[in-house]
């Protein structure tokens, strides 16, 4: 009873340990001058295509479904004309980073685990590291870097993506002037709305990849392990994203932003 | 003979090239090297021979540090491995080549991409057109000069071999560490990868250390073999020496010959 209570424990140390370690590596390896341009363009290319299709159909239901969903209870106290406000803040603020966060979680976390995991599995990684070439500063910086950059990034797309979806479900019950609806998004998003979601962005964007090459770079040899490394990184991401936006909306009720 | 020979190295047969005294590793309560040691010299063909899990890999992993020792020494080319700082251990590892036992062939590149990662290092300052050349030479050495678009995934484990023996050579170092080259190879991919083995070693004049459990690449390739048991050098001699040696355990390697 008591052992299968402290394995768990045991488990989130260690990994939480580790983690922190990487994370700190990450940090003395961030700046270093000799930064690999060309992976990190390759990876930015890559995991910004890869996670667009999905986002933006996501964003664009999304959009579409809260508008739809939300006018009859805005008409029942009679404040149908609040509808673009309510759907473009809910959807910048809260909606659409996290749900682009989660979706980069399951797409690239999981993706980079399972590519890193084989490498270090087949000795890929120690080849690179005798060839002379640094595989942390290649591999792990280039990514990290390139999810923090790309994640905010489609979280901006997504939100405008999301906001159009909004407008084409308020076409469904009549025309409504895309200058209008437009008027009154900007009006009511302040600069208390937008901010705060793109650093919270920012941060998830981080997870995604930190979280992804620590998995990978710690993987178990065998093929079980990739799988494994995969799987964790997906659920792990997905937590730390949870725990970020509870901490964000904590901070941000301090700075008396909401 | 004390190390100190080392660094003023006498030339021909006897100039040693790398040296281990007493290495030890373990990881935690696993004693996996308990005070191994053995020598090379220049030109040389040195087999480490030992069971599957007997530490082999992890010993020529302690040679470029990929693995550090918990105890012992080892010296390669006059430097002492242990001691040396990143910027100086980079250097060295250019001039110790290192064939994995999985090929470890980038996925992610092209053969050709493969073989020019190695170049990349800042201060070899190749340019794009010796890079090329030296690209053209290695892949034509073994005899894969049509492959530089390919994948890895596109080869056959025989050419995977190949390629990783391209890329490890393509430095030219003067010690090459071979990580159990045939195993994972039909017999006959095996033989000739060992061919090549010994064909490129002429042309570049390199020393080895071939890790293996197969006595066939023994009686092809080596000039010695030194038996890895129980994390120390149990015996040492020739092919013919294991061949004609009343040792049981040198015995039981003989059993598939
Ligand atoms: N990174 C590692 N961590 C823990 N144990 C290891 C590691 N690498 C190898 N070992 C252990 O060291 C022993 C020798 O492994 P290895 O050198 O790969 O054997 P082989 O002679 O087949 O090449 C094995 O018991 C293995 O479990
Ligand atoms: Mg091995």
């Amino acid at each position: 009873m008591n052992g299968s209570a402290q394995r768990p424990i045991k488990v989130f140390l260690t990994e939480a340990g580790g983690f922190s370690l990487f994370v700190s590596r990450f940090f003395q390896n961030a700046f270093h001058p000799r930064f690999e341009w060309r992976e990190f363009i390759r990876q930015s290319v890559q995991n910004g295509n890869g996670s667009l299709p999905l986002v933006a159909v996501t964003a664009f239901i999304m959009g579409l479904v809260l508008t739809v969903q939300s006018r009859p209870t805005l008409a029942r106290f009679g404040a149908e004309s609040m509808l673009p406000a309510m759907v473009a803040i809910s959807m910048v603020r809260e909606i659409v980073p996290v749900i682009t966060a989660l979706i980069c979680a399951g797409k690239i976390a999981s993706g980079m685990s399972a590519e890193l995991g084989s490498m270090k599995v087949t000795e890929q990684i120690d080849a690179m590291e005798v060839s002379g070439t640094n595989p942390f500063r290649y591999l792990a910086v280039t990514r990290i870097w390139s999810t923090t950059l790309m994640v905010p990034l489609l979280v901006i797309l997504a939100d405008g993506i999301a906001i159009w979806a909004s407008w084409v479900g308020m076409n469904m019950k009549g025309p409504v002037s895309w200058q209008l609806f437009q008027r009154q998004v900007f009006d009511s998003l302040a600069l208390g709305d937008v901010l705060p979601a793109l650093i919270k962005s920012i941060f998830f964007g981080f997870v995604v990849g930190a979280i992804g090459c620590f998995k990978g770079f710690t993987t178990a040899k065998g093929t079980e392990g990739v799988g494994r490394s995969a799987h964790n990184a997906v659920v792990y991401s997905s937590l730390l994203i949870f725990i970020i936006d509870l901490l964000a909306v904590q901070i941000t009720e301090l700075m008396g932003l909401n | 003979m004390g190390t100190q020979e080392a660094s003023s190295p006498r030339p021909g047969q006897h100039e040693k090239v790398l040296s281990l005294r007493g290495l030890e590793l373990a990881f935690g309560p696993n004693k996996v090297l308990r005070g191994f040691d053995l020598d090379l010299y220049r030109g040389e063909n040195v087999m480490v021979l030992g069971k599957s899990g007997s530490g082999k890999s992890v010993l020529i992993k302690c040679i470029v540090r990929l693995l550090m020792p918990t105890g012992g020494s080892i010296e390669v080319l006059g430097q002492d491995v242990l001691a040396l700082g990143q910027e100086e251990l980079d250097h060295l590892r250019v001039k110790v080549g290192f064939l994995f036992q999985s090929s470890a062939l980038y996925d992610s590149m092209t053969v050709e991409e493969n073989l020019r990662f190695p170049l990349r290092r800042h201060w070899l300052a190749t340019t794009s057109g010796e890079a090329d050349g030296l690209v053209d030479e290695m892949l034509s050495a073994v005899g894969l000069a049509h492959t530089r678009k390919l994948f890895p995934s596109e080869l056959s484990g025989g050419m995977k071999r190949r390629v990783a023996l391209a890329r490890t050579l393509i430095l030219k170092p003067e010690i090459v560490l071979y990580d159990e080259p045939t195993t994972g190879l039909d017999p006959i991919t095996g033989k000739e990868i060992v061919e090549l083995i010994l064909k490129l070693q002429r042309s570049y004049g390199t020393s080895s250390i071939i890790i293996s459990h197969d006595l066939h690449v023994a009686r092809m390739a080596a000039n010695r073999i030194a038996l890895l048991h129980e994390g120390r050098k149990y015996a040492e001699g020739t092919y013919d020496e294991f061949r004609s040696s009343q040792d049981p355990l040198i015995q039981n390697f003989f059993i598939f010959m």
